[in-house]
């Protein structure tokens, strides 16, 4: 039987709705307090760093998202920790939550498709996640205008702004990871279990272990190891495998926004550096060119993510 | 006969001077002299001498002597001084003597001749006359000399000029010589010792003796093609010698680049030609022929030139020339530095052109199509389950 009607019908409800839950929520609210305070801290820290070290530079305000002091980690290490936690946090019960609380086919007897019940829920997660982001991302800001006194230039707005279009990219690539967990696993607890872990394959044991496959694949030229050099093959190599893990590309794409001297990603070979002048920084156009593969490699691994969650969804059996 | 007299007795005392000087006084020598060592000199119209005289007490109680000086044109100023200072009177002690000068302003105009005035002195019991005779002569033997080795030198306004000088001290006693030299305006002088650096003002030569110092003349840079002159002149007290020097200096081309209205960076793309218009402008003062443009850049760039070369460019003119850079296709992006030379004979001048790199945006391009059949996915997802 053919039916009518627009697969979206009834999208815009499902998302306000989805955005209303999470916000309310006491698991976000906690998420949102401690990523919160963390950042006050780390940018507080990250002041008073610059206001003792850091030498006059044209892009200071980029800083208070780079540097670190002491233990004390830099502002992006825990947004790279926090955004993939949050996402999963947000969508890892999505599907599985419904059919347990069995209220799935209560909503799928409103006259709305599955397509807009999964684009909804997606959707809704993601713009709870920019809500959060845009939020941390203005406090930061400010914080820093009221620790340093130093308006930010538009090269350096520009540049952040480019930055949180990319975090909320990414957190994407955790939210459908999540939400197809959640489609696979009936039981919450295991689509939880399975998105952290493979989040912490990925962030932690995966960058080791490309490192060790490529020296096995392709064994370092002694040659190269007698001048305290890696060997081209083994480095290419070792890079391509790291770049499966969307953490190492999310981690590429915020080393070219925000440090603007940075003129390449991955290893460049000598001869491509005579004659350039180091530490010039580059147009943002040219920054986000050199981090574009990496922009459109989790942009593209969000969409098919989603893609592959919902076809399981349109086959699945939803009646329980 | 007492003038005949009086000289006699001046002469006996030239004569016994020294042992004078040396011994206490003769026995027999008894009275009050005037005396000088020389009475009849030789000076030339125009210049200022003195003549030293002495007043000579043997065995004589000392006396008032009232000085004058009789004889001598008023135009002379003709003046005695002791102690530094004119003086009219002069009183030696028993057994001593005082020293007096006689100064005279020989004016230029004075007729050549011999002079003669006499030196009096007048005291209660004595009276002492001496005549002293000058004679005007237009041709004296100089006292110095300069000669320069080599009179007249060859170069660029970038060399510098070294002259030997050679100054010779004929006058009977040690001189301390300044020295000086006449140039052309911003022209740099200075003396120095024949072998070191030290620059000089004046030496002392010893009678008889001569001494080598170096004049160092340096153009100034902008100094125009030509010839100069420039006098190095020696002075003593009271007199001076002048050499003239000759200074030929030739012209030289000197070449300046630089982009267009100065402007010394430019955008490339990678793997593609940019074109850099160039200016090379000829400052010097001669003009430059054959000049060679050559550009060094990272290695796999090519950097070439529309034309080559320049046939000439005339002094204080410029031609443009257009430089065809093409960054490497492997270049990343950024700012690199590429040099960029224009060499003439012997003549050569190079500015760093800053080339700032950009990447194809032809990967942009293949980004979204990936996301955009990412996108397509979907679409076909959603058309082919959707609406369940």
């Amino acid at each position: 039987m053919r039916r009518e009607g627009s697969a979206f019908n009834g999208l815009g409800v499902v998302m306000l709705k989805e955005l209303a839950d999470h916000l309310t929520s006491i698991r976000f609210v906690v998420l949102e307090l401690v990523v919160m305070a963390l950042a006050v801290v780390t940018v507080y820290v990250a002041a008073q760093d610059i206001k003792n070290t850091v030498a006059e530079d044209p892009f200071l305000f980029l800083k208070f998202f780079t540097t670190s002091s002491g233990s004390l980690p830099s502002f992006l290490f825990w947004l790279s920790l926090f955004v993939p936690v949050v996402s999963i946090g947000l969508a890892f019960d999505s599907i599985n939550g419904e059919h347990n609380r069995r209220t799935l086919s209560r909503i799928l007897s409103q006259p709305i498709y599955r397509d807009a019940l999964l684009f909804g829920k997606f959707l809704g997660a993601l713009l709870t996640m920019a809500v959060a982001l845009v939020v941390l991302w203005l406090l930061v800001i400010g914080l820093g205008l009221l620790f340093i006194g130093i308006p930010p230039g538009g090269d350096e707005i520009a540049r952040a702004f480019v930055f949180l279009l990319v975090t909320i990219v990414y957190s994407g690539v955790w939210l459908a990871l999540a939400l197809l967990f959640s489609i696979l696993f009936r039981s919450a607890a295991t689509a939880a279990l399975a998105t952290l872990g493979l989040w912490l394959f990925f962030f932690v044991i995966w960058p080791v272990l490309a490192g060790e496959i490529a020296q096995i694949v392709v064994p370092p030229d002694p040659r190269y190891m007698a001048l305290g050099l890696q060997t081209p093959g083994t480095a290419v190599l070792e890079q391509v495998l790291a770049r499966l893990s969307p953490s190492t590309l999310f981690g590429e794409v915020v080393v070219a926004l925000l440090d603007p001297t940075t003129r390449a990603l991955g290893p460049i070979y000598l001869s491509q550096l005579q004659g350039a002048v180091l530490g010039a920084p580059l147009p943002l156009g040219a920054s986000v060119l050199i981090a574009w593969p990496q922009i459109v490699g989790l942009l593209a691994t969000t969409i098919l993510l989603f893609v592959i969650g919902y076809v399981v969804f349109q086959r699945q059996e939803v009646r329980a | 006969m007492r003038y005949g007299f009086v000289a006699a007795l001046a002469a006996l005392a030239v004569v016994i001077a020294p042992a004078a000087k040396s011994q206490d006084a003769p026995k027999d020598v008894k009275g009050l002299f005037l005396m000088t060592d020389y009475p009849a000199v030789t000076v030339r119209p125009g210049e200022t001498t003195t003549i030293s005289l002495r007043l000579q007490n043997y065995d004589m109680p000392p006396e008032r002597m009232d000085l004058s000086v009789s004889g001598a044109p008023p135009q002379w100023n003709a003046k005695l001084l002791g102690g530094g200072q004119p003086v009219d009177a002069a009183m030696a002690a028993t057994n001593s003597s005082v020293s007096l000068s006689l100064r005279l302003d020989v004016p230029k105009d004075a007729p050549i001749g011999t002079q003669k005035f006499t030196v009096n002195a007048a005291g209660s019991s004595t009276k002492l006359e001496l005549p002293v005779a000058v004679t005007l002569a237009k041709d004296l033997p100089a006292k110095l000399t300069l000669t320069p080795q080599l009179p007249e030198l060859r170069g660029t306004s970038k060399s510098s000029f070294e002259y030997q000088l050679s100054i010779k001290n004929d006058s009977g006693k040690k001189e301390t010589v300044s020295l000086a030299a006449q140039a052309p305006r911003n022209f740099d002088v200075s003396f120095t010792e024949q072998y070191g650096s030290q620059e000089l003002n004046a030496v002392p030569i010893d009678a008889g003796q001569s001494k080598d110092v170096k004049l160092k003349v340096t153009p100034p840079n902008t100094a125009a093609a030509g010839q100069y002159k420039v006098q190095a002149r020696v002075s003593a007290e009271d007199t001076s010698a002048t050499a003239d020097l000759g200074l030929d200096i030739t012209g030289q081309p000197k070449l300046d680049l630089s982009g267009r209205e100065g402007l010394v960076s430019t955008r490339a793309t990678a793997g593609k030609e940019t074109t850099v218009p160039i200016v090379i402008t000829n400052t010097g003062t001669a003009p430059a022929e054959d000049i060679e443009l050559s550009g060094s850049a990272p290695s796999g760039w090519k950097v070439t030139f529309n034309p080559q070369t320049v046939d000439r460019i005339a002094p204080n003119a410029n031609k443009e020339v257009q430089a065809l850079i093409t960054p490497t296709d492997k270049a990343i992006a950024g700012d690199y530095i590429t040099s960029i030379r224009a060499a003439a004979r012997g003549e050569s001048a190079s500015s760093d052109f800053r080339v700032t790199v950009t990447t194809s945006t032809l990967m942009g391009m293949y980004g979204v199509g990936i996301i955009g059949v990412a996108l397509l996915v979907m679409v076909g997802a959603v058309a082919r389950f959707g609406r369940r």
